[in-house]
């Protein structure tokens, strides 16, 4: 059965036709296997009413004859007889309705619907159907008011007993057999009713068919009666299925031929070694028309799209000659040299991710090869280094963004320090009001503010340096965050007290993501390596980092962050995603990564930024990650780090905006990542430091 | 000299009978051949007929000294498939056949032999075309054949019908009788209800009798001594069996 046609010619007629084909077709096994398929769409033509005939006409496969009983004119009682011999629970039978008791309906049997095909219609066969088998129609309190005397019914036989004649039926959809479950039971019209009596003999009436005049009717019919039509039966004694051998048939000698036919593969490549491509190319494809996948011709074809510069193609020939023959040495040999070529060429053009993929291939193709290997690792440091430079830019990015100040943020400023005097009267122990100071002072996005608590900080962040080389463990950070933070930060103001309530939260977060990223940590080698580097590379990266952990939430997350080169690819989604708010936080936080080596000064500005709002402190991380991220992704790193340097100028000017956004973000992100974060820190600090 | 003449008529006559003979065992190795080579090829059985049936309706006209019936064999099954869409690649044809021919050859390469083998079955084609007037589509039994089967299906009890193996029988009978003229000296029908008459009749299945037997109710203008001459005719095609292979 044609799946797309069958489906055209269902959805131009609709449901109708759906149900011919349905009764039609019930036993045919392709009908089942694409009726699953169909769609139960609205008919497209509405407005005319469509033709029963034409139904007819499309859904007979073969012509449906009359039992052959009746023809025969077989006797009442041997008819009478044989019926109930043959009849079994599960058939479908059609009768009227005779009689209507308090115990049920008592009906006659017409025909019999289904597999069954006899002439039963003068048998006066009664049958019973139990009120407990006749299903309750809903409206009504008494199921068997429904039925009336005469109407046409249609059930399942329930239970026969040959012997005394007597047939019990049930309307309950349960007494059919699965495969005829969607046959409605119940009350049916004359027109559902099956072929009725005919005057005309069984050859004219078979010739008439229309079933008979389908050409694809014998096919039909053989999978009906569960023949296979290549392999048809035979009784002669040469035919029979074991005197034909593998080997004799078409389709395997077709294929032995197309091997050794492709002779022009050795003419190609002399004129190949020769020099003459084109004339080589054009045998390739001579000895590929007669046998696509000549696996010869296709090594020798990708080798000259190699020769030649078309790469991909050479690429997509040797992949297609290893599928039919993976053992192919010369293939291998060439696809690894392809493959190691052109990631050469796609790092040319900074396309890093890819021609990463590109030597990984090769090399599980080939372990030895040495090129590949070299080449690979010759990325992964080229990798690194572009990270570093584009953390570079984009942290000098950020300077400058950071450098400019509005009238509305010096006036912000003012207000900062006010508060500021407040809070230091405050003798604040809790982590919580200094971490919520922390993060109004951040959230208040005043560089004055920043300015301010910077130096403060300065001198805070190099007392606690020298004390703390490690990373720390949650609570000592916390609890050193808040006494930090004590100072200087006031309460905030402008932002909603949320934060003072987050920054428990926070702390944990913080804490938790350092686990979250070492676990996410990849197992590549490249990767490892390139943050091995990376932590190994900037000492005053790790030095400021150690500083961070002493003072801030974020020390060990941050290096954790760096030394994780995956990061969550998702989650950083969820920071792009949010807005210019999130990446202009996270520009902060890269400007402030960046600014320690640069001097002093920036340790605060870096710090405020951090603290921009509840989520900033694991964005930061985020951050970290993001950037990290985009640069593992060479191909869109650079595009990344632009747009969000982009992004953070104009929304740098709207700190108040930002600041909101950022809030909620935040808000909303922690939830998720809470978890993961918890997990990942108990992992990391599992894992030691 | 009459008994000379007499002699020689006789002689001429059994001749003729020597001739016929060779010339149905000849046919029926052809045919052999084709349904061989057929299922290798993966026809389905109605192509397979109209191949078998476009070579005894060829040699009904011509002569076996003329043509090489293993020639007209090929261009037939090559004809038949494009007459029953189910066509067939004339490089798969002469693979198969080549192979029938040298068992276990390697196979042909691309050379002048291939090309001209190729050329000779397209000719052949066109000159069984001409010689049967371009008519080449014919009614086969098996459309009744399954037909027949449904119905009588319904005469019988499920159990009974999935225990014996009755249209497979019917079927290989039919398929079997391909190997001998039948197809083109028969009605479709004929044929159809002597299959399954044969394979009933070899399991015993006992159909319910009314006024008239089954095969009376489908094919109204057939008695039962045809059925018995076609059942004979069919039978002798499996003793053949014997002589020829």
């Amino acid at each position: 059965m044609e799946r797309g046609l069958l489906r055209q010619a269902v959805f131009y007629h609709g449901e109708t036709l759906l149900n011919l084909l349905k009764c039609e077709h019930n036993e045919n096994p392709d009908f089942r296997g694409v009726f699953d398929d169909l769609p139960h769409a609205e008919p497209q033509r509405v407005e005319e009413e469509s033709s029963p005939i034409l139904e007819q006409f499309i859904s007979q496969a073969c012509a449906v004859m009359p039992p052959l009983e009746q023809f025969m004119e077989v006797s009442f009682d041997e008819r009478r007889e044989l019926f109930f011999r043959d009849v079994e629970p599960g058939d479908l039978v059609i009768g009227k309705v005779n009689s209507v008791r308090e115990y049920g309906l008592f009906v006659t049997l017409l025909c019999a619907a289904g597999a069954l095909e006899r002439d039963i219609q003068d048998l006066e066969i009664k049958a019973l159907c139990p009120v407990r088998h006749v299903p309750s129609t809903g409206n009504h309190d008494d199921p068997l008011s429904y039925y009336q005397v005469g109407d046409l019914i249609r059930a399942g036989v329930k239970s026969v007993e040959r012997y005394q004649e007597k047939l019990t039926i049930s309307l309950r959809s349960s007494a059919l057999p699965s495969e005829l479950q969607e046959v409605k039971l119940g009350v049916i019209t004359k027109e559902d009713l099956p072929l009725h009596h005919t005057t005309e003999t069984y050859e004219k009436l078979l010739e008439h068919s229309l079933g008979i005049c389908n050409p694809l009717n014998v096919d039909y019919l053989m999978a009906k009666l569960g023949i296979s039509d290549t392999q048809t039966p035979s009784l002669m004694r040469g035919l029979q299925s074991h005197c034909f051998r593998e080997e004799d048939f078409a389709i395997t000698i077709r294929k032995k031929q197309s091997a050794s036919w492709a002779l022009n593969v050795k003419a190609g490549v002399a004129h190949f070694k020769s020099g003459h491509h084109v004339e080589a190319m054009n045998e390739y494809n001579k000895a590929l028309e007669i046998d696509i996948n000549n696996v010869e011709a296709l090594v020798a074809r990708g080798a000259l799209y190699a020769t030649k510069g078309g790469l991909v193609k050479a690429i997509s020939d040797f992949e297609l000659a290893l599928e039919t023959c993976p053992t192919h040495r010369n293939a291998k040999k060439y696809f690894c040299q392809t493959l190691v070529e052109r990631g050469r060429q796609l790092e040319r053009e900074e396309k890093l991710v890819t021609a990463e993929g590109l030597y990984r291939k090769a090399l599980t193709i080939d372990d030895m090869h040495q090129e590949a290997k070299e080449a690979l690792e010759k990325l992964n440091i080229r990798i690194q280094k572009s990270l570093k430079l584009k953390e570079l830019e984009a942290a000098k990015e950020q300077e400058k963004a950071n450098s400019t100040e509005t009238s509305a943020e010096k006036l912000r400023k003012i207000l900062k320090e006010e508060k500021r005097m407040k809070k230091k009267r405050k003798s604040s122990t809790s982590s919580s009001s200094s971490s919520s100071s922390d993060l109004s002072s951040s959230s208040d996005d005043g560089h004055s503010s920043r300015k301010k608590s910077k130096k403060r900080k300065h001198k805070h962040r190099r007392s606690s340096r020298g004390s703390k080389k490690r990373r720390r463990r949650d609570s000592a950070s916390s609890n050193k965050m808040g006494k930090d933070n004590d100072d200087w930060f006031p309460a905030p103001a402008i932002t909603s007290a949320s934060f003072i309530n987050q920054k428990q939260s926070i702390n944990k977060l913080l804490s938790y993501e350092e686990p979250t990223q070492s676990k996410k940590q990849e197992d590549s080698n490249g990767e490892t390596s390139r943050s091995k580097r990376a932590v190994e590379d900037s000492d005053d990266e790790s030095s400021r980092s150690k500083s961070r952990n002493s003072g801030s939430y974020g020390e060990p997350v941050k290096r954790n962050i760096r030394s994780e080169s995956v990061g969550e690819p998702d989650r950083r989604e969820s920071i792009s995603d949010d807005g210019g708010g999130e990446l202009a936080k996270i520009r902060n936080r890269q400007e402030g990564r960046f600014e320690e080596p640069i001097g002093g000064p920036s340790h605060k500005i870096r710090f405020e930024t951090s603290f921009d709002g509840n989520g900033d402190f694991r964005e930061r991380r985020w951050v970290k990650s993001t950037s990290e991220n985009a640069k593992n992704r060479r191909d869109s790193s650079s595009s990344n780090q632009s747009e969000s340097s982009y992004k953070a100028d104009p929304h740098w000017k709207e700190p108040s905006f930002s600041r909101a956004r950022n809030l909620s973000e935040s808000e909303q992100g922690r939830n998720e990542k809470r978890d993961g974060m918890e997990r990942g820190v108990r992992n990391q600090s599992d894992g030691g430091k | 000299m009459s008994g000379n003449q007499s002699r020689s008529a006789a002689y001429v006559e059994a001749t003729d009978r020597m001739t016929f003979e060779e010339d149905s065992k000849t046919h029926f190795r052809v045919c052999r051949f084709i349904t061989e080579n057929g299922v290798k090829l993966g026809m389905r059985s109605v192509p397979m007929a109209t191949a078998c049936v476009l070579y005894h309706r060829f040699f009904q006209s011509a002569s076996l000294q003329v043509y090489e019936p293993y020639l007209v064999a090929m261009s037939a099954i090559y004809l038949a498939g494009k007459v029953e869409e189910q066509h067939l690649r004339t490089r798969d044809i002469i693979n198969v056949c080549h192979r029938h021919f040298h068992p276990g050859s390697e196979p042909l390469e691309l050379d002048g032999k291939f090309w001209e083998f190729r050329d000779s079955i397209v000719q052949c084609e066109l000159l069984i075309l001409r010689q049967l007037n371009f008519q080449v589509t014919f009614e086969h039994p098996h459309k009744y054949l399954l037909h027949y089967l449904l119905s009588v299906r319904s005469l019988m009890n499920r159990h009974a019908w999935s225990r014996t193996p009755i249209a497979e029988t019917a079927l290989a009978v039919l398929k079997d009788s391909y190997h001998g003229s039948l197809c083109v000296r028969h009605k479709p029908q004929h044929l159809a209800l002597t299959s399954l008459y044969i394979a009933l009749q070899t399991y015993g299945v006992e159909l319910p009798r009314g006024e008239r037997e089954w095969w009376q109710v489908v094919c109204s203008d057939i008695s039962k001594a045809q059925i018995e001459a076609i059942l004979s005719e069919l039978l002798q095609l499996y003793d053949m069996e014997a002589k020829c292979t």
